[in-house]
């Protein structure tokens, strides 16, 4: 990295971080440094949500997605605009009239305090382990591809959120997102024109899509019912809307963004705007990835992405193979690059009969390259069974290292770390908040003086917890997957309690709280025992809760609150 | 809950952009599907 690119990265995070703290000061009681003062106008609710949901896994792995496996993670992402509708006409309205801290608050009011802890619970154990992956997943990459010391990266990262987040709580997280957010964006965008500079002179705009189309990198709909495939239209519009129905609507560290907006006009209005760009902001970062996967069409591309892994190979038992494979891999790509040109030129003397045979000599060598790629992730894993044989998080960052000029490759990276910091400034915060509101306060009565000192606390110890579980996450090899799981695990039952709340107004807190207990049993065996993509396990979650606690209410009556409106 | 403030009307709230929320809400939906056949005809284009 070159000093202009230091500089351009120094200069963001402490820009960052001196503003958060500039823009947080005089929290003075709990509903300042919880909620803002609830203060918050449409804009900056709808970009700190944005900001809170895209961490900087989201910036390296969406491209990698787009170059290895096409758009079609986009069907990820249709269910959000369905579930920010659903939420602002009922969540919405009712968290705001009781003028609740955290969304398990409500739970209470509505069921019993039993219920209520189940779901904070849940949620800290989940958060705050994820807090940590948050932190810990990019400063691997970083530390792969540009030899940075992991455990400095973690310690800078997690400090710097620290800083701002414990100084002005929820107001300087809110202002800092903003900001992140426009770093976020100019450093996705300038590198995306660069991408599109980057391609051969010959090939315009329409060529390049042409080119991703061709080579299957623009399947952005997949109508198939499947419930092994992880990716269609029907998991994204039916999984994905009850996965961010849950994220939304019951985890803290979305619900406490919204909680901070002046009036139900302006928390339904960042919501819904949020609904109108997510997806096309998500295809925008799978597309860049499609575009990298054309670049390296005209330049050799590495047979695997993640140098270290590759380094390794090359010392192993499989080196010989590996070296096979290398010069395999350097054949097909002179003849992939020379019948993509061919294609080129049958579509600009406009043959249709040419353009099929071109394109299906072009597929046959598409082919050969994806199964090359596959035999390397083979040899990875023989060669070093905990190794990560996917190397889709390391392909954009490569790429722009490599490629983007200088200056540049600074504030993308400053991008990566924004993205990373607001994320974790949300989790730390809505870890806070819950702990202090419907923990210490709640459970064990220790609220009074010094509230905001306690919840000032309580985030330095969550910020400790969290750089503490990156520092370790090295060491848990594949434990790392079923913790980045676990969202899915207990979101669905969280949902069924809140949907529960919200739809059936009979069922009373012993029905309920029996039902999430059984349903995330169920969860967790359909996780042990089945192949059912994770995305259905928060509609198996939710529909179980419901189920059960009607079945079960005739049986186990009582705690039964009404909250008139809630339905 | 002891530390709860009084639930009350919440505060002045201000008319949403297009007049009522029900027509917001059928923008977003508008939205959504309109993208979907953008994504399908991208899609079939290539097929």
């Amino acid at each position: 990295m070159s000093s202009l690119d230091w500089v351009v990265l120094a200069g963001s995070l402490v820009f960052i971080v001196v503003y958060g703290v500039w823009r947080g000061r005089g929290s003075k009681d709990l509903d300042g440094y919880l909620l803002a003062g609830r203060r918050m106008r449409w804009y900056t609710i709808a970009l700190s949500i944005m900001a809170t949901q895209a961490s900087a896994i989201t910036f390296l792995s969406a491209p990698g997605l787009g170059y290895a496996d096409g758009v079609r993670f986009v069907q990820f992402y249709l269910g959000l605009p369905i579930a920010m509708v659903v939420l602002c006409a009922t969540a919405v309205p009712i968290y705001h009239r009781l003028k609740v801290y955290t969304a398990y608050e409500y739970l209470e009011n509505r069921f019993d305090l039993k219920t209520r802890s189940i779901a904070a619970v849940l949620f800290l154990i989940q958060r705050g382990l994820a807090a940590g992956l948050t932190i810990y997943a990019p400063s691997l990459i970083l530390s792969v591809l540009l030899g940075w010391n992991i455990y400095w990266t973690n310690l800078v990262i997690g400090v710097l959120v620290i800083i701002y987040t414990t100084s002005g709580g929820t107001k300087a997280v809110g202002y800092t997102h903003f900001l992140q957010m426009l770093i976020i964006m100019s450093g996705m965008g300038l590198a995306f024109a660069l991408i599109l500079r980057a391609l051969p002179a010959e090939l315009g705009f329409g060529d390049a899509v042409f080119v991703a189309g061709e080579m299957g990198r623009l399947n952005a709909i997949d109508f198939s019912f499947d419930p092994n495939n992880r990716y269609t239209f029907w998991s994204g519009i039916i999984g994905g809307f009850f996965l961010q129905l849950s994220y939304f609507g019951t985890d803290q560290s979305q619900v406490g963004r919204y909680l901070t907006g002046r009036s139900v006009t302006q928390s339904r209005l960042g919501l819904l705007f949020n609904g109108f760009i997510k997806v096309p902001m998500q295809f925008a970062i799978l597309f860049l990835g499609a575009m990298v996967f054309v670049f390296y069409q005209f330049v050799a591309p590495p047979v695997f992405f993640n140098p270290v892994e590759e380094q390794k190979l090359r010392e192993g038992v499989h080196a010989e193979e590996f070296a096979g494979l290398e010069e395999r891999h350097q054949e097909v790509f002179e003849v992939k690059q020379q019948r993509i040109r061919n294609l080129l030129s049958a579509r600009r003397a406009g043959d249709p009969g040419a353009i099929v045979a071109a394109g299906a000599e072009l597929k046959q060598t598409v082919r050969e390259a994806e199964e090359i790629r596959t035999r390397t992730a083979e040899l990875i894993r023989a060669n070093d069974p905990q190794a990560n044989a996917s190397d889709t998080n390391y392909i954009f960052l490569n790429f722009v290292i490599h490629f983007l000029p200088i200056g540049v490759v600074g504030l993308v990276l400053a991008a990566i770390f924004a993205a990373s910091m607001s994320s974790t400034a949300a989790e730390l915060n809505a870890l806070a908040s819950t702990s202090f509101v419907d923990v210490q306060k709640r459970i064990f009565g220790r609220g009074g003086g010094g509230e905001v000192r306690a919840s000032r606390f309580l985030t330095v110890l969550w910020g400790a917890f969290a750089i503490a579980f990156a520092e370790y996450a090295s060491r848990l090899g594949s434990l790392i997957e079923a913790v980045n799981i676990l969202g899915s695990l207990v979101y669905g039952t969280i949902l069924g309690i809140f949907m529960v709340a919200f739809l059936f107004r009979r069922v009373g807190g012993n029905a309920v709280f029996t039902a999430a207990v059984l349903a995330e049993i169920a969860v967790v065996c359909c996780f042990l025992f089945t192949g059912i993509s994770f995305l259905w396990y928060n509609v198996i979650g939710c529909v179980l809760v419901a189920v059960l606690s009607l079945l079960l209410q005739p049986v186990l009556p009582g705690s039964q609150k009404e909250i008139a409106g809630a339905a | 809950v002891s530390d709860r403030k009084p639930p009350g009307k919440h505060s002045t709230e201000e008319r949403p952009p297009l007049g009522s929320w029900a027509r917001l809400y059928a923008l977003e939906f508008v939205n959504l599907a309109a993208l979907v056949i953008l994504f399908y005809l991208l899609t079939k284009s290539f097929e």
